[in-house]
C-alpha cells in the first residue's frame, strides 16, 4: 500500500515535471520584420480610384457614385465588410444632408442596409420613395429592410410595386420570403416557377432561383432546394448568400465532406464558419485554424460592438463551442435586430439545445401570429411547444 | 440579406486574395505616469495602405515600403491623434515602428510618448485616424493610470478617460490564493519543507516524532519563515526598490525547490525554518512578477500588496491543513520515511528540469 502511495506521488511529480514551465516575463513585444518581408496583401487599386476618392471627398457626385458602387461590389464578392466602411467614407461629404443628390441617397441606403443600420436605410428609402414612387430599386431595397425588421405590410406593398415597375420575376422573388406566411407557400412557389419560365436571360434569374430554393426548403422539399441553389451558384458564382444557403442545406443533411469541398476556397467569415462546422463535425485536423481564426475575430468584433456577425456568432457558439446557453443569448440579441425566418430558426434551435422554452416564447408567439409553417424547424418547434 | 445589391451593381474590380476579416480597428494603448504618457498605436497594415498609399502597386505590402514612409506616417498620426490633460494639450511624439499580429492580420505599431503640462489622469483622447478612408473604423483605447485601467471605443469623437476604479483587495486576495495553487513550484517548495516535519532526526536517521506539539511548532516555524521572507522581497520588488529579472528569478526559484528537497535526502541544515527563510526570499521576487503582469501601476499599491499576500498565506494554510493530519497519522510507518526520501529525490529531478528549461527559455 505504501509503495502504491509512493508510486502515486512519483506519478504526480513526474506529471508536474512534464507540464511546461511558466514563461519568464510577459508582454508580446513589437516584432521588427526583415526589410523585404511581406506584411500584408493589399488590393491593387484601379487606375484613377485615388483621384475619384479625392473628388468624392470634395463633393463630386459622379465620382462618389462610382466609388460606392465599386466598394459595394467588392464587399459583396469578397464578403469583406471593410469595403462598406470605405463606401460610407466616400459619402461623408453628404453625411449631414437629409436628401443627397441622386443617386447618392439610394446608395447611402444600400450601404446602411448592408451594415445592418436598418433604421438609417429606412429613413433614406422612405424619403426617396415619397419623391419618386416609381423607383424600383428603392422599393426592392425597402422591401428587404422591411422584411428584416418585421414590417410585413410595407414589404408586401413594396414587392407589389417592384412587380409593377421591374416586372413579374423581380416581384415574385421579392415576395417569396413573404408568401411562406399563412400557408401561401405552394402558391408562391407556383408563381416563381411561372415567372422563371418566362424570364429568359433576365439578370434577376439567379436571385429568383435562390428565392425559390429558400421557399422549397421551407416547404420541406430539400431535393428541389439543392438543385435550385446549385443552379443559382452556377449562374452567379460570386453570390456568397446562396453558397451559404447551400452549405446550410448540406450541413442539415450531415453531408459534411461536400460542405468542405464546396467552401474549400472560401474566405468570407460566414462561409469559413460553415466550413469550420463541417470540419469540426468530422474531427478534421484542419478545423483548428478556421476555429481559432473565427474565435479571435468574434472576440475582436465583440470588443468593438460588432453587429454584422451576430447570426454567425450564435451558430459558432452552438455548433463549435458547444455553449448552447451563450448561443441562445446571442440568437436572442440577433432577434432584436433581425427578424427573418433564419433568425427565428436560430432562436428555436438554440433554445432546444439549451433546454430553455421560456426564452424562445416570444419567437414562438411571433411564428404563431404570422402563421408560419417551416419544415426546417418543425421538429424543434414541436419539441419546444410540447413541453409543459 | 444582401440580395438587393445584386440588381444595383455589376462592377468588375481587380481580384486579390482576401484574408478573413473583421471591420477595421485601431488600438491605442496609453499608460499615464504623472504628466507623461507612454504607449503605442496599432493600425491595420492594409488600412494604412488605403490611407497613405504605401504599396508600390504589386499588391504585396513589404516592410521597407512601410518604413520608407515613416515621416509621412508620423505626420499622419500627429495630425489625427491628440491628447489633452486637464491642464492643457500634451506634446505627442511618435517613434519606433514594429509589427503586431492581430485577429485581422498584421498591424503596424508605432510607439508614442506625450508630455502634458500637468497630471495626465484624467486624459482626453482625440483619435481621428483612418475615419476618412473607412467610416466604420473604430478606435479601441486602453488607458492605464495609477488607479487602474479603463477602456473605451471611439468613432471619431474625443473621449475623456479616467484611470479605472481601484480594484478591490478581495480581487487581489483571490489572485494570491490561485497563484500559490497554480504556481506548482511554490507548492513543491512548501511540501519539501513540510515532508520531514512529522519526523525527527536521531543520529542521522529519521524517526517518527513522538507528539503533535513539537510537530506543529516546527510547521509554524517553517511557514512563518517562508511567509516573512517572501513578504519582504515582494514588498521590495513591488515598491520598485530592487527587482530580480524573471529570467534570473524563475530558474533560481526552481533551484530553491531542488535545494530544499536535497536537504531532506542529504541533511545539511537542521533548522528547516532557516532554509525556508533564505530561499523564501527568492519566491517573493517570483510573486512580484505576477503583480506586475496584472498591469499594476507603481503607486496605490498598498491594498493590492496586502490583499495578494493575504491570499498567498491563505492558500498556503490550506495546503498545510490538508497535508499535516495525513502525514501525522502515517508518520510511524516505514513507508512514510521511504516516501520522504523518494519523494524528495523526485522533486530534485523535476526542479532541476524546470531550472534548465527556464534558464534556456
Amino acid at each position: 500500500m505504501l509503495a502504491a502511495g509512493a508510486a502515486v506521488l512519483l506519478a504526480i511529480v513526474v506529471a508536474i515535471g512534464v507540464a511546461p514551465p511558466r514563461p519568464a516575463g510577459s508582454g508580446a513585444a513589437l516584432r521588427t520584420p526583415r526589410a523585404d518581408e511581406v506584411i500584408a496583401a493589399v488590393r491593387a487599386r484601379a487606375p484613377g480610384e485615388r483621384t475619384a476618392r479625392r473628388q468624392a471627398a470634395a463633393g463630386d457626385v459622379a465620382a462618389a457614385a462610382r466609388i460606392v458602387r465599386e466598394d459595394l461590389a467588392l464587399a459583396r464578392r469578397l464578403g469583406d465588410p471593410r469595403y462598406l466602411g470605405h463606401a460610407k467614407a466616400a459619402l461623408a461629404h453628404w453625411a449631414d444632408q437629409l436628401e443627397p443628390p441622386p443617386p447618392l441617397g439610394l446608395l447611402r441606403a444600400t450601404v446602411a442596409q448592408a451594415l445592418h443600420d436598418f433604421a438609417g436605410a429606412r429613413l433614406d428609402l422612405d424619403r426617396l420613395l415619397a419623391r419618386d414612387p416609381t423607383d424600383a430599386q428603392a422599393h426592392l431595397t425597402r422591401a428587404v429592410v422591411a422584411l428584416v425588421t418585421g414590417d410585413r405590410s410595407t414589404a408586401e406593398a413594396d414587392c407589389a410595386a417592384v412587380t409593377a415597375t421591374a416586372g413579374e420575376l423581380w416581384g415574385a422573388a421579392c415576395a417569396a420570403p413573404l408568401v411562406g406566411y399563412a400557408g401561401g407557400g405552394p402558391a408562391g412557389r407556383a408563381r416563381l416557377h411561372q415567372a422563371l419560365r418566362h424570364a429568359g436571360r433576365d439578370p434577376g434569374v439567379a436571385w429568383a432561383r435562390t428565392a425559390l430554393a429558400d421557399l422549397d426548403r421551407q416547404l420541406g422539399d430539400e431535393a428541389a432546394a439543392e438543385l435550385g441553389y446549385r443552379t443559382a451558384v452556377a449562374l452567379d458564382p460570386a453570390d456568397l448568400y446562396t453558397q451559404a444557403a447551400l452549405a446550410d442545406l448540406l450541413l442539415a443533411a450531415h453531408r459534411d465532406a461536400e460542405v468542405v469541398a464546396l467552401l474549400a476556397e472560401a474566405t468570407a467569415d460566414h462561409l469559413v464558419l460553415r466550413r469550420a462546422i463541417a470540419l469540426h463535425r468530422t474531427a478534421g485536423a484542419d478545423a483548428r485554424r478556421d476555429v481559432d481564426g473565427l474565435r479571435a475575430r468574434f472576440a475582436a468584433g465583440a470588443a468593438r460592438g460588432d453587429r454584422l456577425h451576430q447570426r454567425e456568432h450564435a451558430m459558432f457558439l452552438l455548433a463549435i463551442e458547444g455553449q448552447p446557453a451563450a448561443a441562445l443569448t446571442a440568437a436572442l440579441t440577433n432577434w432584436e435586430l433581425q427578424r427573418e425566418l433564419a433568425d427565428a430558426r436560430l432562436v428555436v434551435a438554440t433554445a432546444v439545445a439549451a433546454g430553455d422554452r421560456a426564452a424562445a416564447a416570444p419567437v414562438l408567439a411571433w411564428l404563431r401570429a404570422a402563421q408560419i409553417d417551416d419544415a426546417i424547424m418543425a421538429a424543434d418547434r414541436a419539441a419546444l411547444e410540447g413541453q409543459p | 440579406m444582401k440580395r438587393a445589391v445584386a440588381a444595383l451593381a455589376l462592377v468588375i474590380a481587380t481580384a486579390t486574395p482576401a484574408l478573413a476579416h473583421t471591420e477595421s480597428d485601431g488600438y491605442l494603448e496609453l499608460v499615464a505616469d504623472g504628466a507623461t504618457v507612454t504607449g503605442r498605436v496599432d493600425l491595420g497594415a492594409r488600412d494604412l495602405d488605403d490611407a497613405l498609399d504605401l504599396d508600390d502597386g504589386d499588391g504585396q505590402l513589404r516592410w521597407d515600403e512601410i518604413t520608407a514612409a515613416t515621416p509621412r506616417l508620423h505626420a499622419y498620426l500627429t495630425e489625427r491623434i491628440h491628447l489633452r490633460a486637464r491642464s492643457g494639450d500634451c506634446r505627442l511624439d511618435f517613434d519606433r515602428l514594429g509589427v503586431v499580429e492581430r485577429a485581422d492580420g498584421a498591424h503596424v505599431a508605432v510607439t508614442l510618448r506625450a508630455v502634458c503640462p500637468g497630471p495626465a489622469d484624467p486624459l482626453t483622447v482625440d483619435y481621428r485616424a483612418l475615419f476618412d478612408v473607412d467610416a466604420q473604423h473604430r478606435g479601441l483605447i486602453r488607458f492605464t493610470a495609477a488607479a487602474g485601467t479603463t477602456v473605451a471605443i471611439t468613432a471619431g469623437t474625443p473621449v475623456t478617460l479616467v484611470g479605472g476604479a481601484r480594484p478591490s483587495i478581495r480581487s487581489f486576495l483571490t489572485t494570491g490564493v490561485w497563484h500559490i495553487w497554480h504556481g506548482i513550484d511554490h507548492v513543491c517548495f512548501l511540501l519539501a519543507l513540510l515532508l520531514p516535519a512529522v519526523l525527527s532526526r536521531r543520529g542521522g536517521r529519521y524517526a517518527p516524532a513522538p507528539a503533535l506539539g513539537p510537530v506543529v511548532r516546527d510547521v509554524l516555524a517553517v511557514v512563518t519563515a517562508f511567509t516573512l521572507a517572501h513578504s519582504i522581497t515582494l514588498a521590495i520588488a513591488t515598491m520598485g526598490w530592487f527587482t530580480l529579472a524573471p529570467r534570473i528569478a524563475e530558474p533560481a526559484i526552481a533551484l530553491s525547490v531542488a535545494a530544499a528537497a536535497a536537504n531532506n535526502v542529504w541533511p545539511v541544515i537542521d533548522g528547516r525554518w532557516a532554509v525556508a527563510f533564505a530561499l523564501g526570499l527568492l519566491h517573493g521576487f517570483g510573486f512580484s512578477s505576477v503583480l506586475v503582469d496584472l498591469g499594476l501601476p507603481g503607486r496605490a499599491l498598498g491594498p493590492a500588496l496586502f490583499g495578494f499576500n493575504l491570499g498567498v498565506e491563505l492558500g498556503q494554510l490550506a495546503i498545510v491543513v490538508g497535508f499535516l493530519p495525513i502525514a501525522f497519522a502515517v508518520r510511524r510507518t516505514r513507508g512514510y520515511r521511504w516516501f520522504v526520501i523518494v519523494g524528495s529525490a523526485a522533486m530534485i529531478l523535476v526542479a532541476m528540469h524546470w531550472a534548465i528549461a527556464r534558464a534556456t527559455a
